[in-house]
């Protein structure tokens, strides 16, 4: 098997493929970090003195968690559209697919961080809160779901090109 | 800004909540026409303290009463230095030096006066306990009292200048008071100066009236005492409005005409002097808590900085102190003087 090279596919076509797979990953993971973290501090904070509301307070940190996965939805399907015969088109979507997912679960994960921290304490002062909170939080989430779907409809862009015009 | 809210986000909703629930204006008419204490208690349950006076002992006393209402501003205060990041939580740390300083020269008043210092324990404001403050009752000189209290407590630093003095009586009681003050309030100017623009301006307006409030109070009080003009000068605050120039004039100042020719360059207390001679029957401590709540109120209005949470202690305080007074009244039958509180 080998790597067909033509003036649409150039040999540094693949670089930007896995940067897009990449980049998927790593900022998603980077958002899920920063969510579970700060929800997740708000969580032992307030677990202190309110023990019975603790495993209802981990919703926040739940959804943070799911952001990692729609990364590696997005980074699975690149990785595996990028195949011997690459043209500049198609690489150039699955990088563009990939910061689309990353950035957008990026900025949902500090979104769902912050809320949720504050959610979750406020939740323990008063109870009526928490459909509040959910809601928030769930229009939050729907920011890396927006960007789950762009990036996915990015990267299936060109899936039966070729390199040669034969 | 943004940083402010991603750390004290729900902290500072958290106390703009409990302002709303602070006493307005039909609360405390209803309060004064109470025929006793216990009809008091029976107002206040519809008000932010009803969660804690509804277990309260039913013949009620002014003292219980005061002791409940304290509670419930000490429990909000607890509830937010545990839930603060940094630097929130040295700021309230901040905060409850002031109270720590009145605590130790409330148990050294009563010592030296051959009372019992247990009871003292009892009167002191809650916010301002630490450890060493039981050590406090067998100091028989400064340097006693610091190495047996103060060494191990952020109040160290502020003692350096109070060493020099003789001996513990009466007066030099208040003269330590008025030291460690002086200390504290330039420390947490500067604290509140690091602590980013907004916060820094608002401090500085509600620290320097402090500071302007205290050398004032100085001036006047010590008429009435043997207190030397050199002594007076070290007393001064090293912040505010007066200082340096006026506080230089203050420090030679011997009556009321004087005081006012001294303080007469800025308007708001060229103002507040005017209003104590439209109003005979007034205090001038009365004149600097109006405009005291007057700034906290303004602080208040102002958002993403940390005196947010100084103001609004400071009026609960108020408060609280408005309640006591209203219930003292009540208790002792003296309803002339039941409308002689700050409205907040």
């Amino acid at each position: 098997m080998s790597i067909v090279v033509s003036d649409i596919c150039p040999t540094y076509t693949t670089f930007f493929g896995f940067m897009g797979a990449a980049c998927s990953i790593i900022f998603a993971n980077f958002g899920s970090c920063y969510g579970t973290a700060k929800a997740g501090v708000g969580v032992m904070v307030m677990g202190v003195l309110h023990p019975q509301l603790i495993v209802k307070s981990t919703i926040p940190t739940i959804m943070a968690g799911i952001l990692g996965i729609y990364g590696l939805i997005a980074s699975i399907i690149i990785a595996m559209g990028i195949g011997n015969e690459y043209p500049l088109y198609v690489s150039f979507a699955h990088l563009s697919g990939g910061l689309c997912v990353g950035f957008s679960s990026l900025a949902a994960g500090i979104c769902i961080g912050i809320v949720g921290d504050a959610g979750v304490r406020a939740n323990a002062r008063q109870p009526k809160l928490y459909v509040g909170m959910l809601l928030v939080l769930i229009f939050g989430e729907a920011l890396a779901l927006y960007g789950l779907i762009v990036g996915l409809i990015i990267s299936m862009k060109g899936q039966n090109m070729k390199c040669t015009s034969a | 800004m943004t940083k402010y809210l991603i750390d004290n986000g729900y902290l500072d909703g958290l106390v703009r909540g409990f302002k709303t629930e602070l006493l307005t204006a039909a609360d405390y008419a209803n309060l004064t026409q109470c025929e006793s204490v216990d009809d008091m208690k029976v107002h206040l349950l519809n008000t932010g303290y009803g969660a804690l006076l509804q277990d309260a002992p039913s013949p009620i006393t002014a003292e219980t009463l005061a002791e409940i209402c304290t509670s419930q501003m000490v429990e909000q205060f607890k509830y937010i230095k545990f839930h603060g990041y940094e630097p929130l939580v040295t700021f309230c740390n901040y905060i409850t030096y002031g109270y720590m300083i009145d605590n130790i020269i409330l148990i050294l008043g009563e010592t030296l006066r051959g009372g019992d210092p247990q009871h003292a324990l009892t009167k002191c404001h809650p916010l301002g306990v630490f450890e060493g403050l039981t050590a406090l009752c067998v100091a028989t000189s400064p340097a006693e009292l610091f190495q047996l209290a103060l060494v191990n407590t952020p109040l160290a630093k502020y003692f350096g200048a109070c060493l020099t003095v003789e001996d513990l009586d009466e007066v030099h009681v208040e003269i330590i008071r008025n030291m460690l003050y002086k200390e504290y309030l330039y420390d947490f100017y500067k604290f509140a100066q690091s602590l980013g623009d907004e916060t820094a301006e608002e401090m500085d307006t509600l620290l320097k009236f402090e500071a302007d409030r205290r050398a004032i109070n100085i001036t006047v009080n010590s008429w009435k005492t043997s207190l030397s003009k050199d002594d007076r000068a070290k007393l001064y605050p090293c912040l505010g409005e007066l200082w340096p120039e006026a506080t230089s004039r203050l420090q030679i100042v011997d009556d009321m005409e004087g005081l006012r020719n001294a303080i007469d360059h800025i308007d708001e207390y060229r103002e507040m002097l005017q209003v104590l001679q439209e109003n005979p029957q007034k205090t001038l401590e009365e004149v600097f808590i109006e405009h005291e709540i007057h700034l906290n109120k303004l602080a208040l209005s102002r958002c993403c900085q940390y005196s947010t949470f100084y103001a609004y202690f400071r009026l609960k305080e108020q408060e609280i102190r408005n309640i006591v007074w209203i219930a003292e009244c009540i208790a002792q039958k003296k309803k002339d003087k039941v409308n002689q509180f700050i409205m907040i």
